[in-house]
């Protein structure tokens, strides 16, 4: 087995006929903070939906731990250990705090089929382990004073951290963070990068999408720039900062729209 | 080889009514994405308005163009203000409040409009005047052709050429579809989305009274929670079609008119309904957004 | 110490509980048929209110069970004891069966599919296709429950059976909402793409819920044939479905006082008002658009965030 926990390979996307993501590799080493950047637009978002199964790439390959996931429904490729948050938050609006977190654990219950319709034992016992594990996940995230507050009520940046902990709480080997700064104030996106280092000293490896160049540039181990679907540059970050193609296509994207 | 020839002719009289009625569903489903359940009821008022219409104000045994084309002009414009009145009252304060709702004010107004229609007209079925239509009946070939079967297609397929046109070449009807695809959107480039969804109806609406008149012409009883029926096969129709979608709802009528009579021809009558969901459904198995509709992936 | 939901969820189980002793048989009959109607529309909500599947069939499911009991007793004989389980079961293998196709439709394409199964399913009723239903007079002299030599023949019978029906029924429901299976359904109905990144299987969750209701359906089915001791297809067409349907809606989804309530309004109110007959269902549907603009979630909404308390011990 490699040591590259997900490797993804030479992986194209089209839509109508459009090409979103062209012929992009790169490998991500386990345990890692790996970083990818790029003007928006470039196809960041739709790397991160090819890999999640959300959609399906045309060419290429996706490996997880050197098994093809490419192809595989968005719920098999969570059990497998990848979870992810969104760049639009998307909880579950109306439901409690720890009801969100709750979500989480649901690959981790225990619970069978009849359990929907008559308790047993056992399930008291998971039931009762899972939201302990919630209680952990709340108080590590500091959310325990609004467990019972509808998500949807909550600020941009605690909506962002249910986020996290309804992911983590699946306990993920690979955690997928899209633009988890984006919206965030100072306090908050510093805040947040103590967050993801704690997350990353649990032995999770963690890929994200960021603008917060601060951030990424304090964060990542290693960084793939995307433009315009294809990789324009890769490397450690400090080489990445620095290379000029990376300039030019920041500097040259001014005028671009926001389009994933 | 008659029979089947006899069903096309058939088939394509009963599929334009089913078409016409369809646009009505469609285009409202296309710019608000409600199920409007009243529709169909809305049908069967016209039915009874315009026999009012005609008994009444211009009294019995009148055959002539101009009374008969007065009737048509005269229901579809009453129908089409019922129908803008039913949006301003049991839709638009629904707009922002989640879908189903919206749903259930739709089955609510159906049965206030099926009821009203009996409570005024009674219960029993009404017979609706044969001389609205003279009674010349063409022989071709062993295939039997009424006038008001050439009437039926002839004015369902002048209404739909013009409704293609007005969406796809005119101004409103531009605006029509920049609101069926993006609302917030349409509204920032000062498309008035209130005025689009009147229009809406108003098309919808005297779409439907058309084909109400023409029921009652056709078929000649009515009744007033006929409605409903067909309501039903029309909006399978526009679901056929692809929801939403202006073709799909010509589309889906006249196919499934064909397919009905062709049913109704060679297996039973009794067996109708059945063979129509079966084929609804074998199509959504394999396009579950109906024949021209298109998937709209959600954005993520 | 009791909450106010609960105080009122208990002088409301008394009062059902002796309401037999209040009335005359005719409103004792309404009362039974407003517990059966209760479950039905709880079923209902599983499917509707819980994994938020647009649903307007469910009078088959409730249908294929009354046909179950009424056709395995009349036409072979078994004793009403005995067509529990298949009325049960045979609903349940039949939404696995019909729902396993479609499940994957969008909302509305759906909601024409469950019409159209229904539909199908009185148009067999009425040819009576295998000479086993009767067709559209349906079945008569469906027998009483017979137990140990007991004679459950009474009104009064018929309508603690079917309190204790609703008992069960509202035992899963509870259970149901306290399990990782009715929350996977609530997120799926929420945001169906956050709770596949969660791992659930939004095809699962929509069967299990089409089973589950379709079985609790099937139950009350064989309740209502014995009640009436005759079943026919009417009682199980489209409009019956619409009616399952707004019953939720109108109560409100997922909230097991809405779903009481709104099977009052739906169901009880109209027998009450049955001297207007004419002009009740005009008043009816103008009293549903004006509920939905009052109250679009339901008359009593859901609410969430019944969490265990140990975690609530920080809430402000």
């Amino acid at each position: 087995m490699s040591e590259y926990i997900l490797e993804i390979k030479h992986v194209s996307k089209y839509f109508h006929g459009l090409v979103a993501i062209n012929d992009l590799s790169m490998k991500v080493k386990k345990g890692q903070i790996y970083g990818i950047i790029g003007p928006n637009g470039a196809g960041k978002t739709t790397l991160f939906n090819c890999i999640t199964g959300i959609y399906t790439p045309e060419e290429g390959q996706i490996l997880w731990k050197g098994k093809e996931i490419k192809g595989t429904t968005p719920f098999k490729i969570a059990e497998l250990g990848i979870l992810r948050t969104f760049q639009t938050i998307r909880l579950f609006a109306e439901m409690s705090v720890a009801e969100n977190i709750m979500s989480g654990r649901h690959i981790k219950s225990k619970q069978k089929w009849y359990n929907g319709i008559i308790h047993t034992p056992a399930y008291y016992k998971d039931e009762k382990e899972n939201w302990e594990k919630v209680g952990e996940l709340m108080d590590f995230f500091n959310l325990s004073e609004y467990a019972t507050i509808p998500a949807g009520d909550l600020s941009y940046g605690i909506q962002r951290r249910i986020e996290m902990a309804r992911a983590l709480a699946a306990e993920p080997e690979l955690l997928i963070l899209d633009e988890p700064a984006a919206g965030l104030n100072e306090n908050e996106t510093l805040e947040l990068t103590q967050t993801i280092l704690k997350i990353q000293a649990m032995g999770v490896t963690i890929m994200m999408i960021e603008h917060d160049m601060e951030m990424v540039m304090s964060l990542t181990e290693y960084i793939t720039v995307i433009n315009f679907g294809a990789r324009i540059s890769a490397g450690l970050p400090a080489f990445v900062q620095d290379d000029p193609v990376v300039v030019e296509a920041y500097i040259g994207s001014d005028e671009e729209d926001e389009h994933e | 080889m008659d029979i089947f020839l006899q069903q096309i002719v058939n088939g394509l009289t009963i599929g334009s009514l089913y078409a016409l009625v369809a646009l009505g569903y469609t285009m409202v489903y296309g710019v608000m994405r409600l199920i409007n359940f009243a529709h169909g009821d809305l049908v069967a008022l016209s039915a009874f308005v315009g026999l009012t219409v005609y008994t009444q104000i211009f009294g019995e045994g009148i055959t002539s163009l101009v009374a008969v084309i007065a009737v048509f002009m005269f229901t579809a414009a009453i129908i089409a203000v019922v129908g803008v009145l039913l949006e301003r009252l049991a839709y638009r304060p629904l707009r922002t409040a989640p879908r189903l709702s919206a749903v259930v004010s739709a089955l609510g107004a159906g049965l206030v409009i099926q009821n009203a229609v009996m409570l005024i007209w009674g219960p029993n079925m009404k017979i609706f005047p044969s001389e609205i239509f003279p009674s010349t009946i063409w022989e071709i070939g062993g295939i039997v052709v009424t006038f008001t079967q050439v009437m039926i297609l002839g004015i369902s397929a002048m209404l739909m050429v013009t409704l293609f046109f007005f969406i796809n070449r005119t101004k409103m009807g531009t605006a029509i579809r920049a609101v069926a695809i993006d609302q917030d959107a349409a509204k920032l480039m000062g498309i008035n989305v209130n005025r689009i969804i009147m229009v809406i109806f108003i098309i919808g609406s005297a779409l439907g009274a058309v084909a109400g008149l023409f029921i009652g012409a056709y078929y000649r009883g009515i009744t007033f929670d006929m409605g409903w029926m067909y309501g039903l096969n029309a909006f399978v129709a526009a679901i056929m079609g692809g929801i939403g979608n202006i073709p799909g709802a010509m589309l889906g009528g006249l196919l499934l008119g064909l397919f009905n009579a062709m049913i109704t021809g060679y297996i039973s009558s009794q067996w109708a309904e059945t063979f129509t969901f079966i084929l609804l459904i074998v199509i959504l198995v394999f396009r579950p957004t109906g024949i021209l509709g298109e998937t709209v992936a959600e954005k993520v | 110490m009791m909450t106010k939901t609960s105080m009122i969820a208990l002088v409301l189980l008394i009062f059902m509980g002796f309401f037999p002793m209040f009335v005359d048989s005719a409103w004792l009959a309404v009362g039974t048929t407003f517990l059966v109607f209760s479950v039905v529309a709880f079923s209902q909500d599983i499917i509707l209110g819980r994994a938020g599947v647009f649903h307007m069939g469910h009078a088959l499911f409730f249908g294929l069970g009354a046909y179950t009991t009424a056709i395995l007793n009349v036409q072979f004989g078994w004793p009403i004891l005995a067509t529990w389980a298949p009325s049960v079961l045979i609903p349940m293998v039949c939404a696995f069966l019909l729902a396993g196709p479609i499940i994957h439709l969008k909302g509305d394409y759906l909601l024409v599919a469950t019409i159209g199964f229904n539909i199908i399913f009185i148009q067999i009723l009425e040819n009576d296709v295998f000479g086993l239903t009767g067709g559209p007079n349906g079945i008569f002299g469906i027998d009483i429950v017979r137990l140990f030599g007991i004679q459950f023949a009474s009104q009064t019978y018929m309508y603690y059976m079917a309190f204790i029906l609703l008992g069960i029924t509202l035992f899963i429901m509870r259970n149901l909402d306290k399990s990782k299976f009715g929350r996977a359904m609530f997120y799926i109905n929420k945001d169906e793409i956050a709770a596949q990144s969660m791992g659930i299987s939004i095809r699962y969750y929509k069967l299990y819920a089409f089973i589950l209701g379709a079985g609790i359906a099937g139950a009350a089915g064989s309740m209502f044939s014995v009640q009436y001791s005759a079943v026919s297809p009417e009682a199980f067409n489209v409009t019956q479905s619409i009616m399952f349907f707004t019953i939720v809606l109108v109560g409100g989804s997922a909230s097991l006082p809405g779903v009481l309530i709104g099977t009052f309004i739906m169901f009880v109110l109209p027998e009450v008002f049955r001297e207007f007959a004419t002009a009740r269902y005009l008043v009816f549907g103008l009293a549903m658009i004006l509920t939905m603009i009052l109250r679009p979630r339901g008359i009593w909404p859901v609410k969430f965030g019944n969490i265990p308390s140990f975690l609530k011990k920080d809430v402000k």
